[in-house]
């Protein structure tokens, strides 16, 4: 019988199911019908030949790959049972190491669609395991605050990471720069996240700031102010930070503030924190919040050319919201007139 | 072989959104305006090949079964093609064998696609589940749970390749590229973003959408349809000379599919650095039509621009500029306005449109409607598809009066 019960995780989450309805939709005066539809199949799917590989990941922390007897190449992850190179001679399982480098430079996803929110930022990259012939595909990240494009490139050394909670699936795996790892660290395996520290990176280094940077403080002081006012004003923006609450220290080169989002308000104090930050916000240039607010920047954007950087990468969510903010008082002020 | 001719198309406007039209509609549109073209009855066509990507879009397994009857093709063959990006190319190319073989005269390519029915109730917009719905073509077993995008997977070609060659697709090579897609697009009725200024300023200094992609600088989603009518040399002949409209043979076709893993060596996987499916198929392409050095023998290319950085490396696949030079496009002036080359000049799929089973049937329609309107010789069509810009086709286009 399937299970009934509310907390159980849904393969399709229920907030996705949209209602039953449907709405006449008006273009160049004729009505038009549409209906709020889904196109969903629900599976037992088999992993197959696959199996052994996904059963090495959840339950013995270890990576498999196959080998052809004949060309010796190395395939990971085993994607197929014989070689197509040696007329479909049969491959045997060989057991690899949790190290390798980066294929080529990943790409990184900021934006993505509901089913991988959750993950962002991350990257999906190739790691070709040390003595593979072929790139294993999977999920990097760093362990020093926000996932940029500039950490992994082809040839970086990476080391793979076992979530401690891991269910026979892609993501029981991650990568993350060798660098960043301690010699023990680095030798462990398995290492699990929870062998990890991402709670507290090492900060980029601010300089020295200019009298341009002292004058840009002060605007964005000035404007954060009267955004804090202009949040408690629009409908937008309070929705926009609905439910969300953080403690963020913001750290610039002329000075530093923080920013408290408390469900649906946001408030702004200068100095520093005097209770612990959820993750800081760094950006040299205070000129970039000026940007911000005027619309000629995205924090978001910032993150990815390295003009602003966060203590901790899933607090990209967190920026995603502050990034709708100008837009959303600007709106609503627009619709009062 | 027999020799084989393009002597109709026809297409739908490109649009983001079509709600007066189902695909059905569509189709029926695509087709009439192509045999309009043609000056010839639907009664003279002896077959169709479809164009369709994804069964998700339209919401229906078989999508073209309905459009058989409706396009006037009752009792005649039908056949779909799906091949992620490079759909409408494989159905064109399936269209050409089946004249080519001997087995019918006259074939009919329509491609057609839906996309933005597809919406995320969520954020309340079409764009995510869009993007969602392309996540299903991934290897579904390795990559789809990562989190796969077709965005993400051409960025990824792009980023190899400029691990290899850092010196090249400078962002203001790119930024020019899109000004330019964008002026050509005004001279595209049909185009989607025909009302749109973007220039090389505002293309540098879109956001990014997914490193190295910029907003401006990556196609659209479109829904439409776009029909190629192909035909064998006799038939051809007499429908041009009715139609008074020359001939365009085709002279040359290639295709390649990679490997969908990645590897060192692009003989027995993915090179990620390069589009080997392009090289291969263009130079296949090139080898039958008895094309030596397509820069001087090629008057107007329309390809596929997924995206801007890779519409740069395709063209050095195809050979008109070096790998690891392409930035060359525009620094040598080959496809600034004036220059020696002709390239989407449709405005491609960045500003045309996207409609994904049958955007190669709106590049095909543009590079026969600049061979005959400004009596050129020779032109390129292209397509691209699939993960890691996995597909490749290329056919060559030749005008005789
Ligand atoms: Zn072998």
């Amino acid at each position: 019988m399937a299970e009934t019960k509310r907390d159980v995780p849904r393969v399709i989450p229920e907030h996705f199911n949209p209602p039953v309805a449907s709405e006449v939709v008006e273009v160049d005066g004729h009505p038009y019908l549409q209906t709020n539809e889904g196109m969903f199949t629900f599976y037992k799917r088999t992993k197959g030949e696959f199996s052994a590989y996904f059963l090495g990941l959840r339950d013995e922390a270890k990576i498999y790959g196959i080998k052809c007897p004949q060309c010796g190449t190395v395939r990971v992850p085993p994607f197929a049972l014989m070689c197509p190179d040696c007329d479909f001679a049969q491959m045997e399982s060989v057991e690899m190491p949790d190290r390798g480098v980066m294929n080529s430079t990943p790409p990184i996803t900021y934006f993505a669609h509901s089913l991988f929110q959750s993950w962002v930022p991350f990257g999906r990259g190739r790691v070709v395991l040390d003595g593979a012939d072929t790139a294993l595909p999977i999920h990097v990240y760093t362990t020093q605050g926000v996932l940029t494009p500039f950490i992994f490139e082809k040839g970086t050394p990476v080391k793979v990471v076992f979530r401690d909670e891991r269910q026979g699936k892609p993501t029981d795996i991650f990568a993350v720069p060798m660098a960043e790892l301690a010699p023990e660290q680095q030798a462990k395996s398995p290492l699990l996240e929870s062998d990890l520290d991402f709670s507290e990176p090492p900060e980029p280094v601010l300089g020295e700031a200019t009298d341009e940077d002292r004058a840009a403080f002060a605007r964005a002081v000035e404007m954060l102010k009267e955004l804090s006012a202009g949040v408690d004003a629009s409908p937008r923006a309070r929705h926009n930070l609905a439910g969300w609450r953080r403690l963020i220290e913001v750290k610039t080169a002329a000075g530093g503030l923080v920013l408290k989002i408390d469900d649906g308000s946001l408030e702004v104090a200068e100095g520093r924190r005097t209770e612990p930050a959820d993750f800081v916000m760094l950006c040299a240039e205070p000129q970039l919040l000026v940007d911000w607010m005027t619309f000629k920047e995205a924090l978001t954007n910032a993150i990815i050319t390295g003009r602003l950087w966060i203590s901790i990468n899933r607090e990209f969510t967190t920026i995603f919201k502050l990034d709708r903010l100008p837009r959303s008082v600007h709106r609503d002020m627009q619709a009062r007139g | 072989m027999r020799r084989v001719g393009i002597v109709g198309a026809g297409i739908t406007p490109c649009k983001s959104h079509w709600m007066e039209r189902t695909y059905y509609g569509l189709s029926q549109m695509a087709v009439k305006a192509c045999l309009e073209d043609a000056a010839t009855s639907v009664k003279d066509v002896d077959a169709v090949v479809y164009g369709i990507y994804n069964d998700i879009f339209e919401l229906a397994a078989i999508p073209e079964h309905p459009l058989h009857g409706i396009i006037g093709m009752t009792n005649k063959p039908g056949m779909r093609v799906t091949n992620g990006g490079a759909t409408g190319a494989y159905a064109m190319l399936a269209a050409y064998t089946f004249i080519a073989s001997g087995l019918y005269d006259t074939v009919l390519a329509l491609g057609v696609e839906r996309a933005t029915d597809c919406f995320d109730f969520e954020s309340m917009t079409e764009t995510p589940e869009v993007i969602k719905t392309i996540g299903w073509s991934a290897d579904t077993f390795f990559e789809r749970e990562l989190g796969w995008t077709a965005s993400d997977s051409y960025a990824e070609v792009v980023l190899a390749y400029m691990d290899d060659h850092p010196g090249d697709l400078k962002p203001e090579v790119s930024a020019r590229i899109a000004e330019i897609l964008c002026q050509q697009a005004k001279n595209n009725a049909f185009a989607q973003r025909r009302d749109e200024v973007v220039t090389a300023e505002m293309a540098m200094s879109s956001r990014y959408v997914v490193y190295p992609f910029k907003l401006l600088e990556m196609c659209v989603y479109s829904e439409g349809a776009g029909a190629v009518l192909f035909a064998s040399e006799d038939k051809a002949k007499a429908i041009a000379r009715n139609a008074g409209l020359p001939v365009v043979w085709v002279t040359g076709l290639g295709a390649s599919n990679e490997h969908h893993v990645a590897g060192p060596d692009y003989k027995t996987h993915k090179y990620m650095g390069r589009i080997w499916s392009d090289h291969i198929a263009s130079h296949k392409a090139y080898e039958m039509a008895g094309v030596k050095d397509p820069l001087e023998e090629i008057q107007v290319v329309e390809l596929h621009d997924a995206f801007i950085k890779q519409l740069q490396i395709t063209m050095g696949e195809m050979g008109f500029v070096p790998i690891g030079k392409t930035d060359a496009l525009i620094e040598e002036e080959i496809m600034t306005p004036g220059g020696k080359l002709l390239v989407n000049p449709s405005g491609g799929l960045t500003f045309g449109g996207h409609f994904v089973g049958g955007s190669n049937m709106f590049s095909c329609w543009s590079a026969r409607r600049e061979l005959i309107q400004r009596q050129l010789e020779r032109g390129l069509v292209h397509g691209t598809g699939s993960t890691v810009a996995q597909y490749g086709v290329a056919m060559v286009l030749e005008r005789s009066e």
